[in-house]
């Protein structure tokens, strides 16, 4: 499942270093708006509903942070 | 009589002393300790500039910024803002352009300024906010400016692959400020939520309505806009009343469902513009927010923001298409047919917009700015200009302006304005690109690559990364081993756009 992440984010923006990066959402890498095209991407391919409440920076700072929150919603 | 944006300035200095005008996440500043920065830096900039001179500008998304902005003013000067964000290349381009002698920075951005092909003198802002006021040299630059002075040159995209600094005088800024601020009941009770970065046209709205009416201004920081429910209450905690978002501001809440979370408790007034309001979106806006004042703008920078606008009285529904609406006051809205005659009722044509608010061209391009602010066709009596907007338009039934797309391939995307031509321009630097064309689908806001070549997409966008503004890079990229022509030989993008996916 981490590959198909890794590669829903390298097509998002191939210029952000996704398995090193730990502040995707603090220090402003990832926008507004590749977060309206992530979650989008996301709910579809893991036939997920990512939530309002979801989208803190604390869920998507990292790859790893997005496979937990993933993984989390589809337990529901 | 005024004579400058000083003018409003040191009425509201002294009227609104110890109120907050702009607030950012970590500081605020009262309307007299805004003046006394813009007078400090003014000062200092006095100093260093001759009466006139374009000051650039690279600061950040603080309050601190609009009082460079002014600070330039007080020193008789205009001032040019650059996001230190965007790409060196288009960084460089715009130095190139304007060729100021004096750049202001804020500490944060000393090192990318460093960077730039520049070689006039480069100052860091907190390094001049101490500067001694020197009263009579202020008042002496202040009466260098009159009415029609550039008062400051925003950058727009240019199809060339170059972009284009629009110049606005005093007199074009305030008639708008005015005509918005009726149209909205602007008044010092309200707190402006401010979306656009500070170097964009969009927040002249944020930055002159506090100076112009005594509202405050709350810099809403970015990265809340990517979460919605944050970006919520920071309205709620900050009692923010107006907002004036981009189109792509206001949809992003509602297509991330913030309300059914959160709702902004004190917002009276949102005015949104920049592109064609997907009617969904606002929808739910109204919905959530029935009392609500909704206003569609319409207009390009060239005639200071915006030229109509639309009072959204009716509920609207999914496909609702929002008329541009009526002139703002000393707006003049003609639209004409490619024979330059005025179009009968109802029929389609360019719309073209005169009056104060016309901007004084393109900074240092006398060819671009006679080809694009022409004398009134209609008026062969006496010198009036009409900017020409490569907007299609027609006047409906109601007497409301309607809109129609553009004459040629400039989109607009994520509230900013692009020229198709200047992203391709920017691929055939790619080593690899062979031929290009970019296109938008508008109905997914998807904007498109189609090229043919050995270069990888992440070649490419790696490139673009680097030498575009991030909202100018296609999110889609299609290699084609050829691409479909007409039989004239152009490229045929009736074909390319049935490969959107």
């Amino acid at each position: 499942m981490m590959d198909e992440l890794m590669e829903i984010l390298e097509e998002l923006r191939p210029d952000v270093d996704f398995a090193s990066e730990t502040a995707l959402i603090t220090d402003g890498i990832l926008d507004s708006f590749d977060i309206v095209a992530l979650v989008g991407e996301l709910n579809d391919a893991f036939d997920i509903e990512i939530k309002p409440n979801n989208l803190v920076p604390d869920n998507f700072n990292s790859a790893k942070a997005m496979l937990a929150l993933i993984e989390q919603l589809q337990d529901e | 009589m005024e004579t400058s944006v000083l003018c409003r300035l040191n009425a509201a200095a002294e009227k609104y002393h110890d109120k907050i005008m702009f607030k950012d996440h970590e500081n605020a500043l009262t309307f007299g300790q805004f003046n006394e920065l813009t007078k400090a830096i003014g000062t200092f900039l006095a100093g260093k500039t001759n009466a006139g001179d374009p000051v650039v500008v690279m600061s950040g998304r603080h309050i601190k910024t609009p009082a460079c902005f002014l600070g330039a003013v007080r020193a008789g000067c205009f001032y040019a803002p650059m996001d230190g964000d965007m790409p060196v290349t288009r960084l460089n381009q715009i130095i190139g352009v304007i060729k100021a002698k004096i750049m202001v920075v804020d500490k944060a951005h000393l090192e990318i300024a460093q960077s730039l092909n520049y070689d006039g003198e480069i100052f860091v802002m907190e390094d001049i906010l101490d500067t001694p006021v020197d009263e009579a040299v202020l008042a002496e630059r202040e009466k260098t400016l009159v009415i029609t002075s550039p008062l400051y040159v925003i950058f727009t995209s240019g199809s060339t692959g170059v972009p284009k600094g629009v110049i606005t005088s005093h007199l074009s800024l305030m008639t708008y400020i005015d005509s918005v601020s009726k149209v909205l009941d602007i008044n010092d009770a309200d707190v402006m939520g401010n979306q656009s970065p500070l170097d964009y046209i969009a927040a002249v709205r944020d930055i002159y309505f506090p100076i112009s009416k005594g509202a405050s201004t709350y810099i809403i920081p970015k990265n809340e806009f990517a979460v919605p429910t944050a970006l919520f209450e920071t309205l709620n905690r900050e009692k923010i009343t107006a907002l004036c978002w981009s189109v792509a501001g206001v949809t992003l809440p509602a297509k991330l469902g913030a309300f059914d979370v959160i709702k902004p408790e004190y917002l009276k007034k949102l005015c949104f513009s920049g592109s064609v309001m997907p009617c969904k979106y606002l929808k739910i806006w109204q919905e959530n927010l029935p009392d609500v004042l909704y206003v569609n703008q319409y207009g390009p920078t060239e005639a200071t923001a915006s030229c109509t606008y639309y009072v959204v009285t009716d509920k609207v529904e999914d496909d609702t298409v929002l008329p541009i609406g009526k002139p703002y006051d000393n707006y003049k809205i003609t639209i004409l047919s490619e024979e330059n005659e005025e179009v009968p009722y109802g029929e389609q044509g360019e719309i073209c917009v005169s009056g104060p608010i016309l901007a004084l061209g393109y900074y240092g391009n006398a060819e671009y700015t006679e080809k694009s602010f022409l004398q009134n066709p209609l008026n062969p009596n006496y010198r009036e200009l009409i900017y020409k907007t490569g907007d299609l338009g027609s006047w409906g039934e109601d007497g409301n302006l309607l809109f129609h797309g553009r004459k040629d391939r400039q989109i607009k995307h994520l509230g900013h304005r692009i020229e198709l031509g200047e992203i391709e321009e920017a691929a055939h630097k790619v080593e690899g690109v062979k031929d290009c064309c970019s296109l938008y689908n508008k109905p997914k806001e998807h904007l498109y690559l189609f090229y043919t070549g050995d270069a990888t997409s992440k070649d490419i966008v790696l490139y673009f990364r680097k030498n575009l503004p991030a909202f100018m890079v296609p999110r889609k990229l299609v290699n084609l081993d050829k691409l479909p022509t007409l039989p004239n030989g152009k490229i045929d993008m009736q074909t390319l756009k049935t490969y959107f996916k």
